[in-house]
């Protein structure tokens, strides 16, 4: 196992050379740069942004661009935003607070709801519980994220009064737990929704994948009791595939949720990232790339060894 | 009952068994009627209407739903909303289609091979899964921004490169453990080929999974699609899909609410019935679940 | 529709009226700015006075994240909605278009003896008794350190027209300073007003003037100290209770960014945010907006002209009669009435109308397809068996541009489409997001047309020199932003004769003579001039629009609540 663990992280390593080796030489090559933002004011003329781009190091070639960042990046600097001068890992922690905030909620409303509806929907297949999860999952996954937070705003803070209409906390105030979490029930439930529809509908479809396996017949037939074989048999294996739908999700509880935060002005990860190629913040985006990269290896890192831990059947490696 | 049914299928050859098993799934059938009257409206629905999609009429925007002669109602250039869900629904069922077919193509081919063939071979396979999502697929979109004009092709290369990952490392993972089943040491042990074992045994084997992450795969096709409108990389006007309308309709939605009701009824009944076909083929093509 | 038509005129200034009055030298003393109305604006009919002390917090929120804090470096528009809360600037123009002192004791004119009557001379006397916000004074010091740091050439400076000029800079003592320019040039006056000025002691302690303090802990001798800033979402300022003028009276302001601007007027109309600022209210709301309890809202026109920008060395569009012929069939009054709510005034030219060289009675358009096609037809430009006109193997075929996302420009180019298809040139819409559309393919002109908005002033001066001067042109190697290719002789004269004029009726005559020139050759396809449509709560009182400072927050220090 240790091997396993440290042959994958030399893989790791690998790969997040070459991702920033893409990443740099996309990211470079798209049309756009971080100077076009002033191209329209009337203060400033092609000779400044020439100059400009001169101080900033940008006409020099992109190998020599990128072998300067890397080895910035090997000794710890991450460099500074072409935008605010602020370190860039300072700018990313700053967004991380509110992102994990976020999306750690979602996540757990979404883990616990789904999976139970999930279970229970394939326990009680086409039972009236089974297809109405099922009708309201698939509309859930349906809905477009914007048009539902959108809808969600208008109802609760615009017609009701119950729910303030977006930020984290009430502006101008430091925000106590009671404001924070007032805040934070529309944006979870809103992201949760989509998540819930998808973990129950991987949850049901494991489920009733397990219950259908020979082994569950035999003990059937053995006479065991239902909620033992549930329990001890069906649910950790039907678990299995979840780990690799965790895996692939792990990323995304850090990356941010772009169009939920945008609806409900969520200072996240994902706008932060979206901004930054938006006015083409170099530095703030391959840090952002190199740092969400790391998140997706150790998330499939992760999910690779939980599953060989808990399924004895595969072997490693 | 379940013995007739068992007795009949004995008679029937295994596409017959699926039909008959998919044809009782009511929701599947549904689905698979809804589907085929969105497609049928989208192909020919545009000849029977006396209004062309990219008519500005700018006297008349804004034109609420059964006020006159525009069923749907005009949008906020006058043009008849109707014509404009007809001839988006051609776009976005498109694109929705064909990218979860390249996108599901791609990456059950990689993670079968992955799964199958295992050791350096496949973790190389999968090493190159993960750098590809080591990419955020909003950087991926900058990247391809760059390379084709936006339009109906680029915005559906565009959703199968973010789509294809998380199906190869689903797929990677049933066949891994599939694998290790009797019935693949028996394939082997009769001497099949690779590739007939991989995709006549593994393939079918782990079509439950794929058939799942398939469904929703369209759905999120569809969806990406309007994000991607939203992003200004999609379908330019005065072309419409149903992403942008319903993009477009964002400002208006107190006003003029139906601008963004109609795609976005479209958007979750397309959507939605494409789920429901896929759990009725899910369950079609695993003969194992006729025991219930 | 009517109560919009009316706040337009309402904002509308009355004709001529103030801008007759600024039609005096430069030299008297007099303004130089585009005029607003100054009465319109008072709010509520109760009256009511600035309290003694600061007294609450403004939440004002910007669609735009304001990322730069030293004013001298590259910026956009919102951040100078920070700066303006800051730091001060020499002196600066009011809304009425006056010239009014700040950090100097008065404005240098050849009356006061702050001009020499060649103009090359400047000798500015500084207020005294100015603090910076870490208590140390404000000197002649910090006034040379700013111009000789913007000159300076391994500073990240935002640009130096005007200040390479200055040459000789002496402070003569703490509250006055001398300088000579390398020659006359006139628009420096305005270009000051919109300099601000950064405080030499803290500078000076930063090895590299581009990685100074100033880029996160600014200190200036604006109405307002930096508080913090959470980044992606606020900046706190406290007020500035040494402030050497008016103001500042409430002790907190808080600018909240918010990128959606639907969200933005959904938070504005549930009262999370107190002002909508930059960006302001989207045309479609604002007539809803107006109906809110305990809001108001203001539309004041900006300095920015919605026009059709023709890159004039492509193909069909450097043919001028195919530039009439497109902008005869352009529905200008559906543009504006139907797509904009009959918020903005159609324009003719470049200058805004409320400016001092603005020239009336230029052609105005009239929309007439029939009279467009015979144009056209006379010209040579003959139809093609799928409608579409071509001449001499040109097709009247070309493409369309602007910023992806924007719902009222999409609109506008959907319109464009149709009505210049009925005349037989065939427009393609070909959208992008900013940072491409406003980068290479638009600085090297290699666009065929754009949709834009575009602030052509010079702080509040019409030498549009780096816009329509023919040495500017980038992508002829030109140091300018002539990104249309406009060549024109008769023009360039024109631009560097008006740029040596002090003499404000001379160089209204000047630049009169250009706006008829531009007018006639169609370098651009002038739609309307732009207007901003903003809210606040009702009970705030100050505001007051400012096309001069490009950003109504220009006076926030005024601001207070009733």
């Amino acid at each position: 196992m240790a091997r396993y663990v440290v042959n994958r992280l030399g893989q790791a390593v690998l790969l997040l050379f070459i991702v920033s080796m893409l990443g740099f030489a996309i990211l470079h090559l798209a049309p756009g740069g971080p100077l076009s933002q002033f191209a329209l004011s009337s203060q400033m003329t092609q000779e400044d942004l020439d100059r400009i781009t001169r101080q900033l190091g940008l006409d020099r070639p992109l190998p020599v661009q990128y072998a300067d960042w890397l080895w910035r990046m090997l000794r710890g600097d991450w460099g500074v935003s072409y935008r605010d001068g602020e370190p860039v890992l300072k700018i990313i922690g700053a967004h991380l607070g509110a992102t994990f905030e976020l999306m750690a909620t979602a996540t757990l409303i979404a883990v616990v709801l789904g999976c139970w509806i999930g279970i229970l929907g394939a326990i009680r297949r086409y039972s009236i519980f089974d297809q109405l999860a099922t009708v309201g999952a698939m509309v859930a996954l349906s809905i477009p994220t914007f048009w539902f937070g959108l809808i969600a705003i208008y109802v609760f803070s615009v017609n009701l009064g119950w729910l303030p209409s977006g930020n984290r906390h009430t502006v101008g105030e430091e925000g106590s737990l009671l404001d924070m979490l007032h805040h934070l029930i529309a944006p979870a439930l809103v992201l949760a929704l989509v998540e819930t529809a998808m973990w129950g509908r991987f949850m049901r479809s494991s489920m009733l994948d397990v219950i259908n396996q020979d082994y569950i017949r035999t003990a059937r037939a053995k006479g065991l009791p239902e909620w033992r074989i549930l329990s001890q048999h069906a649910l950790r294996n039907a678990l299995l595939p979840m780990i690799t739908v965790a895996g692939l999700q792990f990323p995304t509880l850090l990356g941010g949720a772009l169009v939920t935060e945008t609806v409900f002005t969520w200072p996240g990860m994902g706008r932060l990232f979206l901004d930054s190629i938006g006015y083409r913040d170099y530095p703030v985006v391959m840090g952002i790339l190199m740092f969400s990269a790391t998140m997706v290896l150790i998330g499939s890192l992760i999910a690779d060894m939980l599953y060989a831990v808990v399924d004895p059947r595969i072997r490693v490696g | 009952m379940t013995a007739v049914v068992a007795t009949d299928m004995v008679h029937l050859t295994p596409a017959r068994a699926a039909w008959q098993r998919f044809r009782r799934h009511r929701l599947a059938m549904a689905g698979a009627v809804i589907i085929a009257l969105l497609v049928f409206g989208s192909v020919f629905g545009p000849f029977l209407l006396p209004f062309d999609d990219k008519f500005i009429d700018i006297m008349h925007r804004f034109a609420p739903p059964l006020s006159g002669a525009h069923l749907l109602g005009t949008d906020e250039l006058g043009r008849d909303v109707l014509a404009r869900l007809m001839m988006g629904g051609r776009v976005s069922l498109t694109i929705g289609i064909i990218a979860m077919v390249i996108a599901m193509a791609v990456g059950i081919v990689i993670g079968t091979f992955a799964g199958f063939y295992g050791g350096i071979f496949g973790a190389a396979l999968m090493r190159f899964v993960d750098a590809v999502l080591c990419f955020p697929a909003i950087f991926l979109l900058l990247a391809l921004a760059a390379l084709i004009e936006p339009g109906i092709v680029a915005t559906t290369i565009l959703i199968s490169v973010t789509a294809w990952m998380s199906v190869a490392r689903i797929v990677e993972a049933q066949v891994r453990a599939l694998r290790e089943r009797d019935f693949t040491a028996a394939a082997i042990a009769f001497g099949s080929s690779n590739l007939r074992i991989m995709f006549k045994e593994l393939v079918p084997n782990a079509m439950a999974a794929i058939v799942v992450a398939a469904t929703l795969n369209v759905a999120k096709a569809i969806l990406l699609e309007s994000y991607v409108s939203y992003l200004g990389y999609g379908i330019q006007p005065p072309a419409a899909s149903w992403g942008n309308m319903l993009n477009n309709a964002q400002i208006y939605m107190t006003s003029a609410p139906w601008l963004a009701i109609a795609p976005g009824v479209a958007i979750t009944l397309a959507v939605t019935s494409f789920n429901f076909l896929g759990d009725g083929l899910r369950d079609a093509l695993d003969p194992r679940l006729d025991i219930h | 529709m009517s109560d919009e038509t009316d706040s337009v005129k309402a904002v509308r200034p009355a004709a001529t009226g103030p801008s007759r009055r600024v039609l005096m030298v430069l030299g008297a003393g007099a303004a130089a700015g585009l005029a607003a109305p100054g009465t319109l604006f008072a709010q509520g009919a109760r009256p009511s006075t600035p309290p003694d002390r600061p007294r609450g917090q403004i939440v004002a929120a910007l669609s735009q994240e304001p990322t730069a804090f030293n004013p001298l470096m590259p910026g956009i528009e919102v951040d100078q909605a920070v700066w303006w809360q800051l730091f001060s600037t020499l002196w600066y123009i009011d809304a009425e278009g006056n010239f009014v002192p700040d950090l100097a004791r008065e404005v240098p004119t050849v009356a006061n003896g702050g001009l020499s009557a060649d103009g090359l001379t400047w000798k500015i006397k500084l207020r005294s008794g100015v603090t910076w916000h870490d208590g140390t004074a404000f000197t002649a010091e910090d006034v040379k350190y700013s111009l000789e740091l913007i000159n300076n050439p391994n500073f990240r400076v935002r640009n130096r027209v005007g200040h390479s000029l200055v040459k000789d800079i002496t402070v003569v003592s703490p509250d006055e300073i001398h300088w000579r320019m390398e020659t006359p040039y006139s628009p420096y006056l305005s270009i000051l007003s919109l300099t601000f000025l950064v405080p030499k002691h803290v500078m000076e302690k930063a090895a590299d003037p581009n990685t100074s303090p100033m880029n996160n802990a600014p200190v200036g001798t604006g109405p307002f100290r930096w508080g913090s800033r959470t980044p992606g979402d606020n900046i706190l300022l406290t007020a500035n209770t040494a402030y050497h003028g008016k103001g500042p009276y409430v002790e907190r302001l808080i600018f909240k960014y918010i990128s959606d601007l639907t969200v933005l007027y959904t938070q504005f109309r549930t009262g999370q945010v107190d002002y909508t600022g930059i960006q302001g209210i989207l045309p479609n709301f604002v007539r809803e907006a107006k109906t809110l309890r305990d809001r108001t809202v203001v539309v004041s026109s900006t300095s920015s002209v919605e026009h059709i920008a023709p890159n004039l060395d492509f193909g069909p569009l450097a043919d001028k009669t195919v530039r009439e012929a497109l902008y005869m069939a352009i529905n200008k009054k559906a543009i504006i009435d139907a797509l904009n709510y009959g918020l903005p005034t159609p324009t003719e030219t470049f200058v805004p109308q409320q400016g001092w060289s603005y020239q009336p009675g230029l052609p105005a358009h009239v929309f007439d397809p029939a009279k467009a096609n015979a144009l056209l037809d006379a010209a040579g430009w003959a139809r093609g068996s799928d409608g579409v006109r071509a001449k001499g193997g040109v097709r009247l075929e070309f493409t369309n541009s602007t910023t992806s996302g924007n719902a009222v420009r999409e609109q506008t180019q959907q319109l464009l489409m149709q009505d210049w298809r009925g005349i037989g040139a065939a427009m393609r819409i070909q959208n992008m997001p900013p940072a491409v559309m406003w980068g290479e393919f638009w600085q090297q002109s290699k666009f065929n047309s754009a949709l834009v908005s575009v602030n052509f002033m010079l702080g509040a001066d019409p030498d549009v020199t780096p816009r329509f001067g023919s040495g500017a042109i980038p992508a002829k190697g030109g140091r300018g932003f002539n990104t249309y290719q406009y060549q024109n002789p008769e023009a360039d004269s024109l631009l560097a004769l008006g740029a040596r004029q002090f003499d404000l009726a001379e160089r209204k005559a000047s630049y009169g003579k250009l706006q008829t020139i531009i007018r006639n050759d169609l370098a651009i396809l002038p739609l309307f001039q732009g207007v901003i449509a903003e809210g606040m709560k009702a009970n705030l009182r100050g505001f007051r629009p400012n096309a001069n400072t490009s950003t109504n927050c220009w006076n926030i220090r005024e601001w207070y609540w009733a």
